[in-house]
């Protein structure tokens, strides 16, 4: 598990008057259960891909474990990335023509990291998730579980932080709930640090801390009411 | 990586056939052009290799070789007989045959020749023997006529409008062994035949001494300038004709109507042996086949009948001569080509990049699940240089599919066997084709690979 602490961080675009991320200082514990929330254009969408490396800060500090990846090249964030960060986003991005199976471990053979352990790891998450058909396609699956291929793919190397983009957005309620407990379930037997950008309200409750996003800025950084009850 | 690969063709299998066959056909219409190109210069230099100097009157070089090497029906001057004779004496001269043609039967030429060229030129026979009389023929392997069989000669050809010699007729004795070259859709017959059909050399004495004026005087200008095809005697005799030897040599090409006996026609004596002594007052002749001892005497007989009224040519070097146009020709098709398969690559590329902007959210999503920058630069790179190398291995196969089908038509009309085939030369060639495809390819390649992952994801 990992640990982040910001200072300073922002993130400007060319064309744009000011920051569109702007964090004076963040620090979020290894193991922590984070939900983030905020309108549209708050700044969610940003904060992610900054924190996750697909793009880099334009100012300031973004420090995992000691390491401000804000400083890393792209190459190395991309390297980073891959070994500490699990990422679940909305729409999946699952590669159609290749199975569950290859679909999980598409990213650790496409990084060279696939042996025989990691091989055997993507068949027990398959089946941790609930896939019984390892070898079925990836289009002939229902959204739900093809969020739980994402899952399991995002868990695939063991990663210190799983990052999760509105994971259940694009799922119905039946499907949203198993997801989000799936997720949460299986972070919290891997001990990682979890952060999810969501507006499910259900799942918003079940995690321990809310950040709430606004014109680029944190404006809420509270501690989630079931978990302080 | 190639799973992912063959997952995504699989997957957009309509695109990249269209991209496979594209390709394809450009590359096939380059190696058709090359293959048959070389293969045109390589059939007819050994169609050629056994003639190493030919004779015939003053006139065109080029023409000389077509009509007596490659068989091609055209007029040619004559010249006189006694350049056969002086030949056939001369000791720096191995053997000499002459040749007469203009006649045909069944579409196949017919050639007046002599026992001594056969031999020299051909393996032997695949069945039956050599003419040993006047009224016998040999056929060459491509002919497809029976031993045994008879021919009926006609002047020139159906196509050009050719009549039939009236009573004339030989009987097929033998069947050649194939050589690859015109000679194997020829009916060959005694030179004596061919005179005494065209009233020449007929009988000696009166007749004769015409004849072998009107053939000694015959001008090239006036041997050229038949319509019909007729002319190699013809000519001949149109010029005893002017003469007033009209009885004698029964001239006037094409006078007698169709399917009517022809006073032009003579016959001959079927059983009559076959005489190859050729004497001072022989008639004219279109050409003659010389083989010289040495390579010496070649050269020296070459510049000796190089004298105004003949013309001496080594084959080899006037097919030179003509590469040299062919390769023109090598030139324009081969830019052509190269301009179809430039405008098939900038079209590639086109679809290619505009397929990778369309592709943005799945090579920012591989990138964002920890594919490296270099594994999506190999993806699309591999991606679009298997459809080309597969586009250019395909090409290469229909090029030499459609060069050995151009051949093979070739053959059927020419009798020249074209040796289609590739070389080093073209293995290079592919080399060349897929560095450049490579180099293509990682057009795309960089693109992805420069695309910043959040940026492809938001697309």
């Amino acid at each position: 598990m990992l640990s982040l602490r910001i200072e300073d961080l922002a993130k400007s675009f060319p064309g744009l008057g000011g920051p569109v991320l702007e964090i004076a200082s963040l620090a979020i514990a290894p193991g922590s259960r984070v939900t983030v929330t905020g309108g549209s254009g708050s700044g969610k969408s940003t904060f992610v891909n900054v924190i996750t490396g697909l793009e880099r800060a334009t100012s300031g500090k973004l420090v995992w474990n000691g390491d401000d990846i804000s400083r890393f090249s792209e190459s190395a964030r991309d390297r980073w990335r891959a070994r500490h960060i699990g990422l679940v986003m909305q729409d999946f991005h699952l590669f159609p023509g290749l199975s569950a199976f290859e679909n999980i471990l598409l990213p650790a053979r496409l990084a060279r990291v696939a042996d025989a352990v990691t091989i055997g790891r993507a068949r027990e998450l398959l089946a941790t998730v609930g896939l019984p058909r390892p070898d079925q396609r990836i289009e002939t699956m229902s959204r739900g579980e093809m969020q739980r291929v994402a899952i399991a793919r995002a868990l695939l190397r063991k990663p210190g932080v799983i990052v999760a983009d509105e994971p259940t957005a694009s799922l119905d309620a039946e499907a949203g709930e198993a997801v989000g407990r799936l997720l949460l379930d299986l972070a919290e037997q891997a001990g990682t640090t979890l952060i999810v950008v969501s507006h499910d309200q259900r799942l918003i409750n079940r995690l321990d801390r809310r950040l709430t996003f606004q014109a680029g800025r944190i404006v809420s950084d509270s501690v989630s009411d079931e978990v302080a009850a | 990586m190639m799973r992912f690969i063959l997952a995504d063709l699989r997957r957009l299998w309509a695109g990249a056939t269209v991209v496979v066959l594209l390709v394809a056909l450009a590359t096939a219409v380059g190696v058709t052009v090359t293959l048959q190109e070389r293969a045109l210069r390589l059939g007819s230099a050994r169609a050629a290799d056994k003639f190493d100097l030919v004779i015939g009157a003053a006139g065109s070089e080029t023409q000389l070789v077509l009509s007596s090497v490659f068989l091609q029906p055209a007029p040619l001057p004559l010249m006189s007989g006694d350049v056969l004779a002086k030949l056939s004496k001369d000791p720096r001269v191995a053997w000499v045959a002459p040749v007469g043609f203009g006649d045909s039967f069944a579409g196949y030429p017919l050639v007046g020749t002599t026992r001594s060229l056969i031999s020299s030129t051909v393996s032997g026979f695949a069945e039956g023997g050599m003419f040993g009389r006047e009224g016998e023929a040999v056929i060459g392997a491509a002919v497809k006529l029976p031993i045994g069989g008879e021919v009926k000669p006609m002047h020139g050809t159906a196509a050009t409008g050719g009549e039939t010699h009236a009573g004339v007729a030989y009987r097929i004795t033998g069947r050649l062994l194939p050589t690859g070259t015109p000679w194997d859709r020829a009916i060959l017959v005694p030179i004596q035949a061919v005179w005494h059909v065209h009233g020449l050399g007929h009988e000696h004495g009166e007749e004769e001494e015409h004849d072998g004026e009107a053939a000694r005087e015959i001008t090239p200008a006036a041997a050229a300038t038949d319509e019909h095809g007729h002319s190699l005697f013809e000519a001949a005799r149109e010029h005893g004709h002017d003469h007033g030897h009209a009885r004698e040599t029964a001239v006037a090409a094409g006078q007698g109507a169709h399917g009517e006996e022809n006073p032009d026609h003579h016959g001959i004596d079927p059983d009559a042996p076959v005489v190859e002594d050729f004497a001072a007052d022989a008639p004219g002749l279109p050409a003659v086949l010389v083989k010289p001892k040495t390579i010496a005497d070649a050269y020296k007989l070459r510049q000796e009948y190089r004298n105004g009224n003949t013309l001496a040519v080594f084959p080899g070097e006037v097919l030179t001569n003509l590469y040299g146009t062919l390769g023109d020709a090598k030139l324009v098709l081969g830019a052509v080509a190269a301009g179809s398969q430039g405008l098939v690559a900038a079209a590639l590329v086109l679809v290619t990049v505009t397929h990778i902007g369309q592709r943005r959210r799945q090579i920012g999503a591989l990138r964002a699940f920890g594919a490296p920058r270099s594994s999506v630069f190999a993806i699309v790179w591999l991606e679009l240089f298997l459809l080309i190398a597969l586009g250019i291995g395909l090409g290469f196969l229909i090029g030499l599919f459609a060069a050995q089908m151009i051949g093979n038509v070739f053959t059927d009309q020419s009798g020249i066997v074209l040796p289609v085939g590739f070389t080093d030369e073209d293995l290079k060639s592919a080399i060349l084709l897929l560095a450049t495809s490579a180099v293509l390819a990682a057009i795309p390649a960089v693109l992805a690979y420069r695309q910043p992952p959040a940026a492809a994801l938001r697309a």
